[in-house]
């Protein structure tokens, strides 16, 4: 151990819980990308499919995606890229923090705004009469947390080569087609038939397929038809982020 | 435990460094030794940056060696030592100063108390205060207060005063003077000449990537002229240049600037030379003009 470099546990918690502080105070960064999909779900599931259990099911897997990307591919590009930009990561990288704990930090942070958001939707799902078995809910929640990865990753893999405002515009792009191809509206088979074989590149298509599968609308014993094209993409997606790294060295 | 005054915190033996075949150093030797401010002056794009970069580990050497604290800059043990202050930087806009503070000292094993950072930063009334709500001034002492935060054996800093007035200019080199006066070694690169003359024990003048001047400065100032004898005279520049300790002639119109290492030898032969001169004024050269001097020369050479 070294006698000059702090304990690795303490700087991660400090650096996690800094980073949830940032983005708390920020509100009007945070706030539409926790808000929108919930409102989304509630037009969806109360609304137009008002007495629809069924549907308000399925949206509840396929919204509980959607609510993560928002925080994952925002929070990651957009600030990493905010703070490459003003040398604030440069400073930590000159600095003896360990390298992994900046990103820890983030994906703490983006966890713990992603979940307000899938909780509010978990919440008006039940309002509109969804029932699940407790381990339904966890396995749900399971599956919701780790899509956090891969959106996490391609928005980090941006914000390393896009300034900040170049990667907010990436993201809305990557949210939009993610959400709409990747069948988190509306299920994939109403898409056009090009749109259908997109999807499978699409790591949202998967994790929607894997969440349905989660609720029982979906034949688990096709798990690994979805998980194992998900596991290809997150690892296309790490390298996407890690060879994104140190591009700003001058 | 501070260091003592001859050891040696960063070293650059025989090392070369090329961005896409443009060479930038070539068989570059430098050291910097612990208690002095040694300041990086010269043209941009002479190496600079370069320099500091590879001394932080922020690039690293086609060839040679690059040592901090006898150790790869890279290691993290080097990196705990080093207090930075970078030119273009931000802070988390929405900590306050002492959280911003308090979370960069958690990286250091050896930290400062955060509340003995800010007061050694001149920070202590602004604790409370969010980083999005500081002047560019504030800020830069922040940077500064980040950069001290892990009791540092060795600070860089780029650029520190850009933005200040000239009290709280002279106030960050009495905080800059303090370290280095309790051992620290300080590698400062900087557009300002007062402050390298005010703050440097060294200065080295890089150009094309070579190290053209280094020396106290009061050295370099007197390695090119110790002054310049401004007068009106009937004699040619190539004549005046022949003139004992001349260093450099410069004619505009009627009046014409003679840079000289001894302003009494040049003026007793010019005397003699011609005893009708007018309106002679001798002021002693900047170092400024000194640096300007010695690059042109160089390039001069070089071509």
């Amino acid at each position: 151990m070294s006698a000059l470099v702090a304990a690795a546990p303490g700087v991660y918690v400090r650096e996690a819980g800094a980073e949830v502080i940032k983005s708390a105070r920020m509100p009007q960064f945070i706030i539409p990308t926790i808000v929108l999909p919930p409102a989304f779900y509630a037009l969806f599931a109360l609304g137009m499919g008002s007495g629809n259990v069924e549907m308000a099911t399925r949206t509840l897997a396929t919204f509980g995606v959607f609510a993560v990307m928002g925080p994952a591919l925002f929070g990651f590009g957009a600030n990493v890229a905010g703070e490459r930009e003003t040398g604030q990561l440069e400073l930590k990288r000159l600095s003896p923090m360990p390298a992994g704990a900046h990103i820890a930090a983030k994906l703490v942070a983006t966890i713990v705004f992603s979940a307000f958001a899938f909780a509010l939707i978990y919440g008006l799902a039940i309002f509109a009469g969804v029932r699940l078995a407790p381990t339904q809910w966890a396995t749900l929640a399971t599956v919701h947390t780790i899509a956090v990865l891969p959106f996490a990753l391609i928005g980090l893999g941006f914000g390393y080569r896009l300034g900040q405002k170049g990667a907010i515009a990436i993201a809305n792009i990557v949210f939009l087609a993610m959400a709409v191809m990747g069948g988190l509206w509306m299920p994939v088979a109403v898409l056009p038939e090009f749109i259908q074989t997109i999807a499978w590149a699409l790591p949202s298509y998967h994790l929607g397929e894997i969440a349905l599968m989660a609720v029982g609308q979906s034949d688990a014993a096709n798990l690994w038809l979805h998980a194992g094209p998900l596991a290809l993409i997150t690892s296309a997606a790490a390298i996407f982020a890690w060879t994104g790294q140190g591009r700003h060295a001058a | 435990m501070s260091p003592s005054a001859s050891s040696t915190v960063a070293r650059l033996e025989g090392v070369s460094k090329a961005y896409s075949g443009r060479s930038v150093l070539t068989d570059f030797d430098f050291a910097l030794e612990a208690g002095s401010v040694v300041a990086l002056l010269g043209p941009n794009g002479a190496g600079k940056s370069t320099v500091a970069g590879l001394i932080t580990g922020r690039l690293a050497a086609d060839a040679g060696a690059v040592a901090l604290f006898d150790r790869d800059p890279r290691d993290a043990d080097s990196r705990a030592r080093m207090g930075v202050m970078l030119q273009a930087a931000g802070l988390p806009e929405a900590l306050t100063v002492a959280e911003a503070v308090g979370l960069h000292a958690g990286y250091f094993k050896r930290r400062l108390k955060t509340k003995d950072i800010l007061e050694q930063a001149g920070l202590t009334a602004l604790a409370k205060r969010r980083c999005d709500k500081l002047s560019g001034g504030e800020q830069r002492r922040v940077h500064f207060a980040l950069a001290i935060a892990g009791a540092p054996d060795f600070l860089v800093l780029d650029e520190p005063t850009t933005g200040f007035d000239p009290e709280a200019r002279r106030a960050m080199w009495r905080l800059v003077r303090e370290k280095a006066d309790a051992g620290v070694g300080v590698l400062l690169a900087t557009h300002h000449m007062d402050e390298a003359e005010a703050l440097a024990d060294r200065i080295v003048v890089i150009a094309d990537g070579k190290i053209i001047a280094d020396g106290p400065p009061a050295a370099i100032k007197a390695k090119v002229a110790g002054s310049t004898i401004r007068i009106r005279t009937g004699l040619s520049p190539a004549h005046l240049k022949m003139l004992p300790s001349a260093a450099k002639v410069d004619q505009r119109g009627a009046d014409t600037a003679i840079l000289t290492t001894n302003a009494r030898a040049t003026l007793e032969a010019l005397f003699s030379a011609d005893p009708a001169f007018t309106d002679f004024e001798v002021t002693s050269a900047s170092l400024e003009d000194a640096l300007a001097d010695i690059i042109a020369n160089t390039v001069k050479e070089a071509a």
